[in-house]
């Protein structure tokens, strides 16, 4: 560590946080000093391939297991993520649609829980430029909002999809996905592997591959290794971080404090640090997904260029969110699913359908006697959500109706979406969240904490856009 | 449910306690076993000599040769489950047709079956076989 005192000080290297770092370092003076705390550790692309590839590699002691890094109090829930450089970008699987403009209206619209202190409209330039910097792929006409061509161009339909389009327009689209579907300067082309957590052609956008310059920049200093647990406060602003490094506990002061950690990890820094919002942990989620799979009747699902074909819309948004819960299809194209039987062995399309969830009080994060280990209790699903998957049901035959459909099969629930939501949810006033509008905590108004933590609800739409493009926002209105 | 179906399935959640040892000790192998399901669900396939068999070790090679292993497809093959009714049986032959190269010859059974290597998108040649490599966007009809 260089310095006692940086401008700023920031906690993470994933998409949070390297998005906001992205825009704060165009907007700032060029004599400004920053700190960045990374807790793991730079763990190369190509090493984790050969991991994959079981060959030997000195970058191994940098896989981190998640799991031991926090005590899940809900054993038949899983919360994957990445610990190191870029943090979850190395286990995301790349899907990037926006949210639809009434994700952010759920109490004005609908009367359930509350609407965002921001809108899509706040959002939107920056949606374009996330989408910019991370070369998305996607189709010109979108469900939500949005003029003009992707970045790239988009993936390939299959015949399924094609004949789902067909029927239900830009309710049935091309997934927009950092999948690339032509080769950049930076990444190759999608061979549709469908083991995107790893990219075995490095295809996907990650912050290793991300060419955001960032972390090169020379007011920059990066230091691996570097566990924060704690904030010293006094007169409500963040005065220093609390850290340990190869075992020595470090503590460094910064005038403005951001937490980019993932929200298990920021919900438990607040509350180490005596945050006493009572809100601060509490109601922390993800959207429930399942599987069907869709029998064909002597049509091939054979095409398609990616993991995650496409998208549908068709039980997202409408007055139904009164009663139940959104619902975003995703057509996958993965090679597990084909069939056995002779002649039929590529007569199937698999749907995953995700429902949004809310954010309840029962389920929330507290610390533990580990300063550094946060624990996560997650009892239950929302009526709202489990009352979707039976509309689904219903609702499915008739939306597949347009296909020759032989039967479905809905697999169990799956264990997790691979993200984590909520736990310092954004709000007007400090009653009813932790962070406005800007990402700015109600209480120390130094201190941003950035991430889907914030999120105020949880739609169905994967959310690592939204967070990459609330982080450009924040950046931009604060300096 | 049929009562038989459910003293079938029960048997195997239970763990192989209804298996008599003397019917252990008579059951073939477990790669010989293995074999004998490939070549009987693919009975339509003309599969090339040495390809199977070099599938079912590696395949085995990579799942452990351990005695529970052993045991757990001892009992499937006295059960007599198919793919239908056996996880196991399944994984067994949908890997053994993606470490070929059937989906590469777009599902033609007329062209012999080779066996090029387990699966894995990170070390084998094998395509996802819906994808675009083998399909490109122009063979796919409009509807």
């Amino acid at each position: 560590m260089k310095y006692d005192h940086y401008d700023l000080v920031i906690v993470g290297t994933g998409f949070a946080s390297s998005f906001f770092l992205k825009k704060y370092l165009s907007k700032v003076k060029t004599d400004k000093k920053i700190l960045v705390l990374e807790k793991g550790y730079f763990f190369p692309q190509a090493e984790r391939v050969k991991v994959k590839r079981d060959i030997p590699t000195a970058y191994q002691k940098y896989d981190l297991p998640y799991e031991d890094a926090f005590v899940n109090k809900s054993k038949t829930k899983e919360w994957p993520f990445s610990i190191g450089y870029g943090g979850s970008s190395n286990c995301w699987w790349g899907c990037t649609p926006r949210f639809m403009p009434n994700d952010f209206k759920m109490k004005s619209k609908y009367g359930i829980a509350q609407d965002w202190p921001l809108d899509y409209h706040d959002l939107d330039p920056y949606y374009y430029e996330a989408e910019e910097l991370m070369s998305v792929s996607g189709p010109e006409d979108t469900p939500f909002p949005r003029k003009g061509k992707y970045p790239l161009p988009p993936h390939a339909f299959s015949m399924v999809d094609k004949i789902m389009h067909k029927t239900y327009g830009n309710q049935y689209v091309s997934q927009p996905g950092a999948r690339a579907s032509r080769a950049t300067a930076h990444r190759n082309g999608c061979m549709a592997f469908s083991t995107c957590e790893t990219c075995p052609v490095n295809a996907k956008f990650t912050i290793e591959n991300s060419n955001l310059g960032v972390y090169g920049d020379t007011r920059v200093e990066l230091l691996y290794g570097a566990q924060v647990h704690r904030l010293e406060t006094a007169n409500d602003v963040v005065k220093k971080v609390l850290f340990q490094q190869n075992g020595k506990e470090m503590a460094v002061s910064g005038e403005v404090v951001v937490l980019g950690a993932n929200p298990f990890f920021n919900s438990n820094i607040l509350l180490q640090s005596g945050d006493k919002n009572p809100l601060t942990g509490k109601g922390f989620g993800e959207q429930l997904g399942m599987q069907v799979l869709i029998y064909l009747d002597n049509m091939t699902n054979a095409g398609g260029s990616t993991w995650v074909n496409a998208n549908g819309y068709m039980l997202y948004d409408g007055d139904h969110r009164k009663d139940f819960a959104a619902c975003l299809i995703e057509a996958n194209n993965a090679p597990y699913d084909i069939r056995l039987e002779r002649g039929k062995h590529l007569n199937v399309a698999s749907f995953r359908l995700v429902f949004e969830d809310l954010p309840l009080d029962s389920n929330y994060i507290t610390t533990t006697a580990d300063q550094f280990k946060p624990a996560v209790h997650f009892e239950e699903r929302s009526q709202y959500t489990l009352k979707a998957v039976d509309h689904m049901k219903q609702k499915m035959p008739g939306i597949l109706s347009c296909l020759p459909v032989e039967k479905l099969i809905y697999l169990d629930p799956a264990t997790h979406e691979g993200h984590i939501i909520g736990g310092t949810r954004m709000s007007l006033d400090r009653e009813h969240g932790v962070v406005d509008k800007h990402l700015i905590h109600h209480q120390y108004r130094n201190l941003f904490v950035l991430g889907a933590g914030a999120f105020t609800t949880f739609g169905p739409s994967n959310p690592t856009l939204t967070v990459s493009a609330l982080s450009l926002f924040t950046a931009d209105k604060s300096f | 449910m049929k009562r038989r179906t459910f003293i079938t399935l029960a048997g195997v959640g239970a763990g192989l306690c209804i298996v008599p040892p003397s019917l252990y000790y008579v059951a073939p192998g477990t790669h010989e076993y293995a074999l004998k399901l490939i070549k009987k669900e693919l009975y339509y396939l003309n599969i090339t000599p040495g390809s199977a068999e070099k599938y079912v070790e590696d395949y085995f090679n990579k799942l452990g040769n351990d005695t529970v292993s052993t045991l757990k497809w001892k009992t499937t093959y006295y059960l007599r489950l198919n793919y239908e009714k056996s996880e196991r049986i399944r994984d067994l032959i949908k890997y053994f047709l993606l470490s070929s190269d059937f989906f590469i010859h777009k599902t033609d059974e007329s062209k012999p079956v080779n066996y090029l290597g387990l699966y894995s998108p990170y070390t084998s040649p094998i395509p996802n076989p819906y994808s675009f490599i083998i399909y490109p966007p122009a063979t796919i009809k409009e509807p």
